[in-house]
């Protein structure tokens, strides 16, 4: 069941984060968790390690840039923000995540 | 991610992981902060924190993982992709992985052997530092004389503090004590050789300082390689003896196998240290010769000295050390200019070698040959990678346009190119290996067996490493990229075939066969005159028959007889072999012919003014009476030596031709007189009594060589040793048992050493053998690469134009015409080949001055020849795709639009 849950999750954990980083601009891997968890009412909650293995594939695959800066706190975090690649990544996914839920949604209406 | 940034990345390691961490903790501690800010205690909150994130390390893991994984699956895809492509034309990976090996194969090889005989340092601890000590004559700018007495020795030793100093000399030992000879190289050591190089040993303990002082006992130290083949491991060997010429020697232990004294190419056997020579020599030691220059001097700068502070503390103690050294017996003039001697270091990291001067230059020579065969080879492998790459123009295209990074492709085909250039390189290695070790077998000869370390080390890896990157990557990267920068439109809809058309495209890849034409012809041109200056050198007139004659050396130091006993024992020896069964004649001779061994002196006579003092050089050689007749040297006018020519009694000599007309021009010699320059004046006069015609003295392809023959009765015999030639009706070598008891029956304390005459004249054309050899494997190679390449081209032309061929024959012409057309653009390759062939050809076969012999570098008649001969299998080439397009039936040609 859990394993369910991550691979669901995990599929659209990048469009999350994506979004997330367009919306906010830059933020560390923390704010980006809390965000998801406070953008969608507590009802999404990021397995926290799958964060990060998520994040450094995103910068492989040229999505997303990172870059070490300070917080209010004067802590040292590493920043991520989004790139123009992973702007175009965030129109596909967003596009094929809407015909998938409407997709899934028709066929459930479907008596 | 750019393909730098994952380089890096891959290189970060440690501060990855570090930064990794940071940003882990930095997430721990945020989601501590806000835990603490729902009430919960600092310490209540890390570990809550902590155990909501899981397992750190677990998690840094995968993250990093990541980065890994996606570099590898990239790879990976590539690399199974270019495997079933391969795979699906196994006939151009056969093509491609042979051409490659060949090339890479052959380079290598000849690479290896450079490596050995001149890179490699020797194999001891902070070679780079070594030095060799030399004589500068005033005023001459070359490298020094390398060669010393040991007085100068003892000298150099006590008193300079420039060097710490070794000395070395090279020895023949003999470990029979009767019979034929078994012959070892060893070498005479200073005490210091062994604790300056740095040497350990692999059994009991090396020679030190104090083993070499006058008086000392005989010990010494034998090699592994020796140790193990006479008793059987290294540990065996200390403690033992071992008998050299005839004196037993206390073996104190053993060097280790990687160690084999500091001459390349050579197999040092055994050290004794330099005060035992007195042991073996006796009454003849050369330790007190001040005019005998036996030894060389290396050594390791002191105090870290460089090497201009090192050169004029030497020079500084020369004058010194050459006044205690001087020779009183010596003329005056040739006194004076021993006194103004100096000393000088040079470097010699890579030790001396014999090997090396002798052969340097053909290797160098062969390594042209090899690279330029590697080069075409690589053209070859080029063109079939473009014609596979036009002929995947569509996939590619399809690609393309299905959002493909044209960079990705590119990295895919270059993969292809890589994986084909590793395979052809895995496998030339391999065959380097074989190949160099035959190289260096015909190189070696009976009496000079060539030692060299051709393992592979570093350096050859890395050569062959580079050149098949270069190579995969060199003649990858055009195809590939011409093969991805096609429109995608134009070439979906045009089948893939029309596409590739186009006079530019394809003008690189004529260019490229006619560069292969080119090249291919100037190895030809190269092979045939080395060959043809081999046939000449093995088939001239030496001035004597070299078949079925036999050579023996004798040494009869062991007899203890005096000077004249010897002389007597080998006079009757002489008689005795001419009485054997089977033996037509026999001679004696101090020297004989092709030995490499030379005696020369200056002669005068009246009449006689030489050009120069080098001029006025002739060669000696003492002979009995039937040498000429025994080696088939004709005799032109006067006598032979007879009884009537007695030790002092009226010095004569029998001159050659050359002799005869450089010192008395056209006057008959015979009678004139002569006297020979030696150190102590001149001789009393010498009456020429016979001509002879030219014979070849010390090499086959020697200018003409003024000679002298004088009696053995009237001359100093060289040590204890006589050569005998006979001559036999059948084979020579089967008289050897024969002469064996026959010495033995007259003192079995004489050692024999037997040879051939033809064997030892064959040893003198190692080199020009091998030239010829190689250089004809690889130019009949470079041909057949370079026809492959012509014949893939027209191929592929005829293939390209098959709808014009179609169509042209469907229009009514006749098939002849179609031949002729194809048969015309090949001619048109070949012509520019030629062209282009000859003259670099002209210019660059001069460089092979030094290896002709009896031609100039320019031969029109190998020119010719090398040209006919690439024109034959050119056409032949060219020949069967014409056929193909001849035979060409117009409808199916056209179907396949």
């Amino acid at each position: 069941m859990e394993r369910q849950r991550n691979d669901i999750l995990q599929g659209t954990l990048a469009l999350l984060v994506l979004r997330t980083l367009s919306v906010h601009g830059p933020l560390h891997g923390y704010a980006i968790t809390r965000h998801i968890q406070t953008a969608s009412d507590e009802l999404l909650r990021v397995e926290e390690g799958s964060l990060y293995p998520a994040l450094h594939r995103m910068e492989q695959d040229g999505w997303v840039k990172a870059e070490w800066g300070t917080t209010e706190k004067n802590r040292q975090a590493r920043l991520y923000s989004l790139t123009a690649a992973g702007r175009r990544q965030l129109e596909q996914e967003q596009e094929s995540w809407d015909r998938l839920t409407l997709g899934v949604s028709r066929v459930l209406r479907y008596a | 991610m750019a393909w730098y940034q994952r380089l890096r990345n891959l290189m970060r390691g440690d501060a990855l992981s570090h930064d990794l961490d940071r940003e882990l903790q930095f997430h721990i501690a945020e989601r501590a902060d806000e835990l603490m800010g729902q009430g919960m205690s600092e310490r209540d909150a890390l570990r809550e924190a902590r155990r909501r994130f899981g397992h750190v390390q677990q998690q840094k893991e995968r993250t990093r993982d990541v980065d890994v994984v996606v570099w590898l699956d990239s790879l990976a895809a590539d690399v199974r992709y270019a495997l079933r492509a391969l795979r699906h034309s196994p006939a151009f990976t056969f093509v491609a992985v042979l051409s490659i090996a060949l090339g890479v194969g052959a380079n290598t090889a000849i690479f290896s052997l450079i490596n050995a005989v001149m890179l490699k340092s020797l194999p001891v601890p902070h070679a780079e530092e070594l030095v060799r000590v030399v004589r500068k004559e005033s005023g001459d700018q070359g490298p020094g004389n390398p060669t010393f007495t040991n007085p100068l020795w003892e000298q150099i030793r006590d008193h300079q503090d420039a060097v710490d100093a070794f000395a070395y000399g090279d020895a023949s030992f003999n470990l029979a004590t009767g019979g034929e000879a078994r012959r070892i190289d060893g070498n005479w050591v200073s005490g210091s050789f062994f604790p300056v190089l740095g040497a350990r040993p692999l059994a009991g303990r090396l020679l030190t300082r104090s083993d070499d002082n006058r008086g000392c006992p005989a010990v010494g130290v034998v090699s592994a390689g020796f140790a193990a083949r006479e008793y059987g491991s290294a540990e065996g060997a200390v403690g033992r003896t071992v008998s050299l010429d005839g004196h037993p020697f206390a073996i104190v232990g053993v060097t280790e196998p990687s160690f084999f004294g500091v001459d390349v190419g050579s197999r040092v056997q055994v050290y004794a240290p330099i005060c035992t020579e007195a042991i073996v020599h006796g009454a003849a030691s050369d330790l007190d010769g001040r005019s005998s220059w036996w030894l060389q001097l290396m050594g390791r700068p002191r105090n870290h000295y460089a090497a201009e502070q090192v050169n004029a503390r030497l020079a500084a103690a020369a004058s010194a050390i050459e006044a205690a050294t001087l020779p009183g017996d010596w003329p005056a003039d040739i006194q004076a200019a021993y006194l103004h001697t100096s000393l000088g270091a040079e470097p010699a990291a890579t030790g001396f070698s014999d090997v090396r001067e002798r052969y340097s230059g053909a290797l160098f020579a062969l390594m042209v040959v090899v690279g330029v065969v590697l080069l075409i080879a690589c053209a070859n492998v080029g063109h079939l990678l473009m014609a596979r790459a036009a002929a995947r123009q569509r996939e590619m295209a399809l690609r393309l346009a299905l959002g493909a990074g044209r960079g990705r492709l590119i990295r895919q085909l270059l993969t292809e190119s890589l994986l084909l250039a590793l395979a052809g390189s895995a496998l030339g290695a391999a065959f380097a290996r074989w190949a160099s070790g035959v190289v260096v077998g015909m190189l070696s000869s009976r009496h000079n067996q060539i030692w060299l370390d051709l393992g592979l080390d570093l350096y050859v890896l890395g050569f062959t490493i580079g050149v098949a990157l270069l190579t995969g990557v060199l003649f990858g990267l055009v195809p590939a990229w011409r093969a991805t920068r096609a429109a995608p439109q134009a070439a979906l809809q045009a089948q893939g075939r029309a596409a590739t058309s186009g006079p530019a495209r394809f003008a690189i890849t004529r260019g490229q066969v006619v560069g292969q034409v080119a090249l291919s012809l100037v190895l030809l041109v190269a092979a045939g005159l080395l060959l043809r200056s081999f046939q000449k050198l093995v088939t001239l007139d030496p001035g004597f028959r070299r078949e079925g004659v036999l050579l023996v050396s004798m040494d009869g130091a062991n007899t203890g007889y005096p000077k004249e006993q010897l002389r007597t024992m080998y006079h009757d020896m002489l008689e005795r072999l001419r009485a054997l069964p089977g033996v037509r004649s026999a001679g004696a001779s101090l020297i004989t012919p092709i030995s490499g061994m030379g005696w020369n002196g200056n002669i005068e006579a009246n009449g006689f003014v030489p050009k120069s003092d080098r001029d006025g050089i002739v060669w000696f050689n003492g002979v009995s009476d039937g040498y000429f007749a025994t080696l088939g040297t004709r005799r032109v006018a006067g006598r032979d030596f007879g009884p009537q020519d007695v030790t002092g009694g009226t010095s004569v000599a029998i001159v050659n031709e050359s002799l005869a007309r450089k010192v008395f021009g056209a006057a008959n010699p015979i009678g004139r007189l002569f006297r020979i320059r030696n150190g102590r004046g001149l001789s009393a006069p010498t009456e020429v009594v016979g001509v002879v015609q030219d014979a070849k003295y010390r090499r086959l392809n020697e200018d003409e060589t003024a000679t002298a023959y004088l009696p053995l009765t009237q001359t100093d015999p060289f040590g204890s040793s006589m050569n005998f030639e006979v001559r036999s009706y059948g084979d020579p070598m089967a008289l050897v048992p024969a002469v064996r008891t026959l010495a033995g029956g007259v003192n079995g304390a004489i050692s024999l050493d037997f040879t051939t005459l033809s064997e030892q004249v064959a040893a003198s054309l190692a080199r020009p053998r091998l030239l010829a050899t190689l250089s004809a494997f690889f130019g009949v190679l470079a041909l057949l690469l370079a026809t492959v390449g012509l014949y893939g081209t027209v191929a592929y032309s005829v293939a390209r134009r098959q709808g014009e061929i179609g169509i042209r024959i469907a229009l009514g012409a006749d098939r002849s015409r179609v031949v002729r057309m194809i048969l015309g653009e090949v001619g048109r390759l070949m012509a520019g080949g030629v062209v282009l062939g000859t003259l670099i050809a002209l210019a660059a076969t001069r460089l092979l001055g030094t290896f002709l012999y009896g031609l100039t570098a320019t031969d029109p008649a190998t020119i010719v020849l090398a040209v006919a001969s690439l024109a034959a299998v050119a056409i032949a080439a060219g020949a069967v795709p014409a056929w193909r397009a001849a035979r060409l039936d117009p409808m199916e040609a056209l179907r396949e639009e």
